[in-house]
């Protein structure tokens, strides 16, 4: 991988949004914040993810586009890591969805979104 | 059968001699005592009057069975004590039942009548004498381990707890007495003695001078009578088995009483010149100064 | 064979089906739903069925038409399908134990379960690694959505750390997976397993976040906050799958990936299980919420099932017999324990008293606690002791020490609960509703647990020789529980009569002798049962396992028999104990030490194991490494039993509060088992020396001398009858260690023939006293007095226990004292020696304080019409008196078969019998003359006083001379109370109790540490999330940075 290259940077990228993701996570009071914060850390997440699989200088893994159809392997970027990132994305959007239901019912019945305010389960 | 008869009888005899030596001897030390406090004291024939008194007093009582079987366990434990021992060393007249059991079995069987006593004198329900039996039994344990262990380093020394090969290892000269050939071990069972003689310093389980209190507080007439015979024969017994088994033992009678007659001034010296220990105390003694005596006395056995 | 795709196409095809239902269909739903699990069950077993019975090949699930690497693929291999068994099965029984709750939720909380279990079985069968991270996904969005169904705000709070946590773990294993596509371009764990390495630089730190992120997932201590607050507010029946499926789920994956790591980071997750394992079940001590203490337990279970796969190369081939064992019971018995949590709805451990509104309840709660721990005859007791067999092989001391630490933690905690269970009040607790769908799968898994235990059993190499009868009658009388106890009491009495007729001829040697104690003082022992009205419930069987346990000791052949036994007899006698009024305490501190004393055992045999070819007791005899220290071992396992000084706290208690005839049993016989294995020991392996130069029997022998001593010092002290007894005991049995260690004919002859007589005089003075306590009670002596009068037969007695127990001529306790005598003379053994006799004459202040105290004095005003105890419990104690009078005229028909018994091991200083008289190289004693020539004396004594004092007059004890006056009242005139306080005042600083204060001290240690411990976990998510991280740091560092 080369320093500038664009698969290096989105590499970069990815992780720098993840820890941002992990910050948010660990430092914000509000829950929803820390929702936020761990749905950048997916998305750090995937952006990783799809980085890895890229090849320079070549094309996406559809296979009905007309020159793809010989030797093929040499001109695709790897489709795993592009399947694995849907699905990645998918699950991500579940369990951000369910946090939020949590985030909802936790102000539901305390009227706050301060995570300081929900510890009286402990030792 | 007839050798049986012939035993009994012999032990009758034994048993008759140590008796009225003994009634005698209890007498003349209360003699004694009372001379060397300034004062005229009882005549020394006075235990024979105050048994019989006691046997002929009409008053008779019963707190129920121990307590009047208490009395015969204590004259048992003395009369068995003396009949277990060898008494006249070489005369197989006055050897009477020693073949039974040895050292050990003697040391054990003086336990006999003081703890059936103490059960007697249980059931009569005076506080005084339970409180008598439990400071005994404190004091006992304590006096016990000197003893124990100058026996042990006796029997070490004999290789043997045969009391006949005791004393006939001490025989020849007066300084075979294990007094001299293991003056430790003498000395710590010596110092027993003193409390197993029940005088001064170790008298409070008595408490002679006071009002009544000890085991016998409730116990009168013949009931005591049988009391007041075990305490001649059972201290006469307790001085032969000393005398056996440090003083060479005795080939007479005569020897016997005149052994005996000093190993009891012993205790009988000790008694006038000290004052009264509490029971605690005389523990704590015990288990300080003769306890380490006993110690010694092992050691030295053992390692020379 | 229904393929196993069929589990995920039913699960999911239900689980999407449901989703049309209605509102108002929500049982229809139910139904399906059940039927689908029941499905998913039977295939999965039908799998079990055909790998077990018809050693099935395993087979590969391929799924879109393509092999893998190209597309996903599942795996059915005999591992799988027991494991897909176990969740199904948790699932199924977890679907009908939620029956109520899910009926309210409706279909969703159906679609919801069924997607955690479909998550789970994936999980399981999966080969494909991103397959794995979406099924974990699903598992636990399934799980934090059944946790959110609960309405209420602990919970929730709970499920949302719960989401923060799994979040993040799982975006922690989804890059490690990216990153090892990355490396090796397949998803596939076949192919990884072939490459495996952690130790490639780069492709390692992938493989390291895949690792770390399962470890994460079976929560190790500390980074476990999250789990632990789920498992205390989910419901409990959530819990329960948690604990049960998921992390046996996330524990198979870990095995499943174990190869992927370095032998270094094995040792690593070696570290992290124990350290898990240890350090939640420290934490456990304090805790009082029964979920929450669950929590603990489960976290702690898993870190030990982690650390068994850390240790998989030590443990060899049968590293999956263990995990598996110890793996099974965790799963039924946690499941069971949060099962029957949520029926109880308590919220603290102590209102768990009310469970015994249900006996059924109460009794499976007990089978869950001893199978969590480790007893036989559940399936861990089999891992745990394969475990540490393998340990030891492979040299890991360090191990077994920690695993046994954890395990005893663990039961510190289990069994005070039980002991809130079994005893506490809880007249003033609300009752429980209990419903048949609610118990059904708890008496399911509490029946499983003997099934598994009985089939781990039978595939084990050495357990399937036990022989398993004795304790199978024993448990057959719960089912007869319902029987009259004199009916029960006859049928205990006849089936220990045939089996001491059936064993009888086998028996040989030492066997016989304590297997006369035991099973003849048992049945004796067990007549005074008759004295009991009503059915008696939970004696009969448990008075049976002790027996059963005591009798496998002397039937056992190989060293797992053995152990076996014992904690099968200390199972048996915890229940006998805790059945006293005031026992709980007592008989958790009884457990403790038992346990402690068996893992000490345990870990000693192990050692032992080493090189032996096969487990039998004679490879004791030649232990290849570290003899002494097997030796040690073993004998301080052994005398936890014997109570000697030093671990001797638990027994006054234990004792002295057990009922009537328990007292006895655990006293008289009991405490033999202990000296029945010290025997065992000191002939196989000898003496043993350590650094070459102390002999450890030596020291035994000064142990065994000062615990005569304090045994009986404290015993003085006593005001309370049964304690006094109790330290009696331990006295006695320093005796009997003392005799044994002197290690030679008559040393032996002596601690034999007192073990047989201390039964006899122990089981005497306990029943007459238990008999007096019976009626007037009382333990407090003082407060007795006089009782003679009332109770004379209990009297005669006490009066023939205490002179054989003070050892006076002419009865037969001399004749131990006598031996004793020469035995150290021969010895050489005088200091010690002097110190048993200092013992012995102590002996004669508790005896005497025993019988004045209760019977002679004065009688008390509220015991003027007190009864004579009743008969039954009389009967055994003439039974025995009329033995001892026996043994004690004609001495030698006791002391020449023991003698004959010792004579082929110590054949040198046997005694020289000429009848009745015995001769000893150093004296002479006839035990037959003694006895006429006193009672002759006796006679003519008490002749010669009747003659002189006829017709005396009766009076009551009151009538006294004191001083001129009459006495005040009964009360302040029997001397009774603090009866030597002058020899407390002149020795007493021997007696405090400081080795009490001691282990109390340990025990107060362990609590504030697991006190201060537990506060990391303090309910902020933040500070988990903050855990999970400094958590990879820290082993990342370990396994890479070469801390």
């Amino acid at each position: 991988m080369q320093l500038f290259s664009i698969e290096y940077i989105s590499l970069v990228v990815g992780f720098l949004i993840l820890l941002i993701g992990i910050w948010g996570i660990l430092t914000r009071k509000n829950i929803l914040k820390m929702v936020i914060g761990f749905s950048l850390f997916d998305t750090g997440t995937h952006i990783i993810i799809v980085a890895l699989g890229y090849v320079k200088n070549k094309t996406a893994p559809i296979l009905n586009q007309p020159d793809l159809q010989t030797d093929t392997a040499h001109k695709i970027v790897d489709p795993v890591p592009q399947a694995l990132v849907l699905t990645a994305i998918v699950i991500g959007l579940g369990v951000t969805a369910l946090m939020l239901v949590y985030a909802m019912k936790l102000h539901n019945e305390k009227k706050t979104l301060n995570i300081q305010n929900y510890k009286d389960l402990k030792w | 059968m007839g050798t049986i008869v012939t035993k009994i009888l012999y032990a009758l005899l034994t048993l008759f001699i140590v008796t009225n030596y003994g009634l005698i001897l209890s007498g003349v030390v209360h003699k004694i005592g009372a001379r060397v406090g300034r004062r005229h004291g009882i005549r020394f024939y006075q235990p024979y009057i105050d048994l019989i008194k006691n046997y002929t007093f009409r008053t008779r009582i019963t707190h129920g069975i121990m307590y009047y079987i208490g009395p015969v366990f204590r004259l048992t434990g003395g009369i068995g004590l003396l009949l277990f021992l060898p008494v006249i060393y070489g005369s197989p007249v006055f050897d009477n039942f020693s073949f039974a059991g040895d050292l050990t079995f003697v040391l054990y069987f003086q336990f006999f009548g003081v703890l059936g006593m103490a059960l007697g004198a249980g059931e009569s329900g005076h506080p005084y004498s339970a409180l008598g039996v439990s400071r005994g039994l404190a004091q006992t344990t304590a006096m016990e381990l000197p003893l124990t262990l100058g026996v042990l380093a006796l029997a070490v020394q004999y290789h043997t707890l045969n009391i006949h090969d005791i004393v006939a290892a001490q025989q020849g000269s007066i300084l075979h007495w294990t007094l001299f050939t293991n003056p430790l071990a003498a000395i710590a069972m010596m110092l027993s003695f003193l409390a197993m003689m029940g005088r001064s310093p170790f008298d409070v389980v008595l408490a002679p001078q006071e009002i009544p209190i000890g085991p016998p507080t409730e116990y009168h007439s013949a009931l005591l009578g049988v009391l007041q015979l075990n305490r001649a024969i059972f201290p006469a017994a307790k001085l032969i088995l000393f005398m056996n088994l440090l003083f060479g033992g005795a080939t007479n009678w005569g020897e016997l009483i005149i052994k005996t007659f000093f190993i009891y001034m012993w205790s009988v010296f000790v008694g006038i010149a000290y004052p009264r220990f509490r029971v605690d105390q005389s523990v704590r003694w015990y288990l300080g100064i003769p306890l380490l005596i006993g110690v010694a006395a092992i050691l030295v056995v053992k390692y020379f | 064979m229904v393929a196993p795709i069929y589990i995920i196409a039913t699960l999911l095809g239900v689980a999407f089906g449901l989703g049309l239902f209605g509102k108002k269909m929500n049982s229809s739903a139910g139904f399906l739903s059940l039927l689908a699990l029941g499905f998913a069950s039977f295939i999965s077993l039908e799998w079990l069925a055909g790998f077990w019975l018809y050693d099935r090949a395993a087979e590969y699930i391929y799924t879109a038409g393509f092999q893998p690497p190209f597309s996903i693929n599942l795996l059915m291999g005999k591992e799988e399908a027991l494991f897909t068994s176990l969740i199904n099965i948790a699932g199924f029984f977890g679907a009908v134990y939620l029956w109520d709750k899910l009926k309210k939720i409706g279909s969703n909380g159906y679609v919801t379960l069924m997607g955690m279990i479909l998550g789970l079985n994936v999980i399981i069968m999966t080969r494909d690694l991103f397959n794995l991270f979406v099924f974990l996904e699903i598992s636990s969005i399934a799980t934090a959505g059944l946790i959110i169904f609960s309405q209420n705000l602990r919970t929730i709070a709970a499920g949302f750390k719960y989401m923060l946590a799994t979040g993040i773990i799982s975006g922690i294993l989804l890059l490690g997976i990216v990153f090892m596509y990355y490396f090796t371009g397949t998803l596939n764990i076949d192919d990884f397993l072939a490459v495996h390495s952690l130790a490639v630089k780069g492709f390692g730190v992938a493989v390291f976040f895949v690792l770390i992120a399962i470890v994460l997932e079976l929560k190790p201590f500390p980074a476990n906050g999250w789990g632990l607050d789920v498992y205390e507010s989910a419901d409990s029946g959530i819990a329960a799958l948690i604990s049960a499926g998921t992390a046996t789920a996330s524990f198979f994956v870990m095995y499943k990936l174990l190869p992927l790591g370095t032998p270094q980071f094995h040792m690593v997750l070696a570290g992290i299980g124990l350290a898990t394992f240890i350090g939640s079940n420290l934490m456990g001590l304090k805790q009082t919420n029964p979920n929450r203490l669950l929590g603990y337990s489960s976290i702690g279970q898993v870190g030990l099932l982690v650390t068994i796969l850390g240790l998989s190369e030590f443990l060899g081939e049968r590293t999956t017999f263990i995990a598996y064992s110890i793996l099974i019971s965790h799963f039924l018995a946690k499941a069971g324990l949060f099962w029957i949590s949520g029926i109880v709805k308590r919220s603290t451990i102590k209102e768990w008293a009310v469970l015994r509104n249900s006996r059924l309840l109460m009794i499976l709660f007990g089978v869950f606690v001893f199978t969590l721990i480790g007893f036989p005859p559940f399936p861990s007791f089999f891992g745990k002791w394969d475990m540490m067999l393998q340990l030891a092989a492979s040299n890991q001391y360090f191990w077994i020490i920690g695993v046994l630490l954890g395990s005893l933690l663990e039961g510190v905690y289990l069994f005070r609960w039980l002991g809130y269970a079994l005893k506490l009040d809880n007249t003033e607790l609300p009752s429980f509703e209990v419903k048949w769908n609610k118990v059904l799968p708890v008496v399911v898994f509490g029946a499983a647990t003997f099934v598994i235990g009985y089939f781990v059993s039978s595939i084990h190499p050495y357990a399937k020789v036990i022989n398993y009868i004795p304790l199978a009658v024993a448990l057959a009388f719960v089912l007869i529980d319902f029987l009259p106890a004199y009916v029960k009491n006859t049928l205990a009495i006849l089936a220990m009569a045939y089996y001491y007729y059936y064993l009888y001829p086998t028996l040989s040697s030492f066997g016989a002798v304590f297997g006369a104690i035991f099973m003849v003082g048992g049945i004796v022992t067990l007549i005074a049962g008759y004295a009991y009205k009503g059915q008696r419930r939970g004696f009969y069987p448990f008075a049976l396992m002790m027996f059963a346990g005591l009798i496998g000791l002397i039937e056992a052949k190989t060293t797992i028999a053995f152990f076996y036994a014992w904690e099968v007899m200390t199972v048996g006698s915890y229940f006998l104990i805790i059945r006293g009024k005031k026992s709980m305490p007592h008989a958790l501190s009884y457990m403790i030490f038992s346990m402690g004393g068996a893992y000490l055992m345990l870990a000693g045999f192990a050692i032992a194991s080493v090189g032996q070819f096969n487990l039998d007791m004679s490879t004791l005899s030649h232990v290849l490494v570290y003899p002494t220290w097997v030796f040690i071992l073993l004998a301080v396992g052994f005398m936890t039993k014997t109570a000697s000084l030093g671990l001797h706290i638990w027994l006054p208690g234990a004792h002295a509060e057990a009922e009537t005839d328990v007292s006895p049993m655990v006293s008289a016989i009991l405490l033999k088992a202990g000296v029945f294995g010290l025997v065992t020991l000191f002939l196989a392996m000898g003496d043993q020396l350590i650094g070459g130069e102390v002999s450890v029997i030596y020291l035994l022998g000064w142990l065994g001398a000062i615990t005569a001593v304090m045994g009986n010092l404290m015993a003085a002290f006593q005001e309370d009858a049964k304690r006094l007894l109790a330290y009696s005991s331990v006295g006695v049995l320093g005796y009997i260690l003392f005799g044994l260690s002197l290690m030679s004919h008559l040393g032996w002859l002596s601690a034999i023939s007192i073990s047989v007589t201390h039964f006899m005089f122990k089981a005497l003075l306990f029943l007459a006293i238990g008999g007096v306590v019976w009626r007037v009670k009382t333990k407090e002596m003082y407060r007795m007095g006089g009782l003679i009068k009332r109770m004379p037969f209990s009297f005669f007695s006490v009066l023939i226990g205490i002179i054989v127990l003070a050892g006076l001529p002419p009865l037969s306790g001399f004749s131990g004292k006598w031996i004793f005598y020469n035995a150290i003379m021969m010895k050489q053994w005088y200091l010690q020696g002097a110190l048993i006799f200092f013992s012995g004459i102590v002996a004669f202040l508790y005896t005497f304080r025993l019988i004045h105290s209760v019977f002679l004095g004065q009688l008390k005003d509220e015991h003027r019409e007190v009864k004579e105890a009743p008969f039954w419990i009389l009967v055994p104690q003439y039974l025995i008196i009329g033995v001892l009078l026996f043994f004690s005229a004609v001495p030698n028909s006791l002391l020449k078969p023991i003698g004959k018994i010792i004579t082929p091991y110590f054949p040198v200083g046997a005694l020289d019998w000429t009848g009745q008289h015995a001769v000893s190289p150093f004296g002479y004693w006839n035990g037959l003359v003694i006895f006429y020539i006193v009672v002759s004396i006796f006679l003519v004594v008490l002749v010669w006083l009747i003659i002189n004092n006829r017709r005396a007059q009766k009076v009551k004890q009151f009538n006294i001379v004191f001083a001129a006056e009459r006495p005040f009242k009964p009360e302040t005139t029997h001397y009774a109370y603090n009866f030597y306080a002058h020899y407390r005042k002149a020795i007493g600083i021997l007696v405090e109790p400081k080795i009490t204060g001691w282990w109390e001290g340990v025990a107060e240690w362990a609590h504030a540490m697991g006190d201060k411990i537990r506060k990391i976990y303090n309910g902020d998510g933040q500070s988990y999330v903050i855990h999970i991280m400094a958590f990879i740091v820290i082993i990342y560092l370990i396994s890479f940075g070469g801390f």
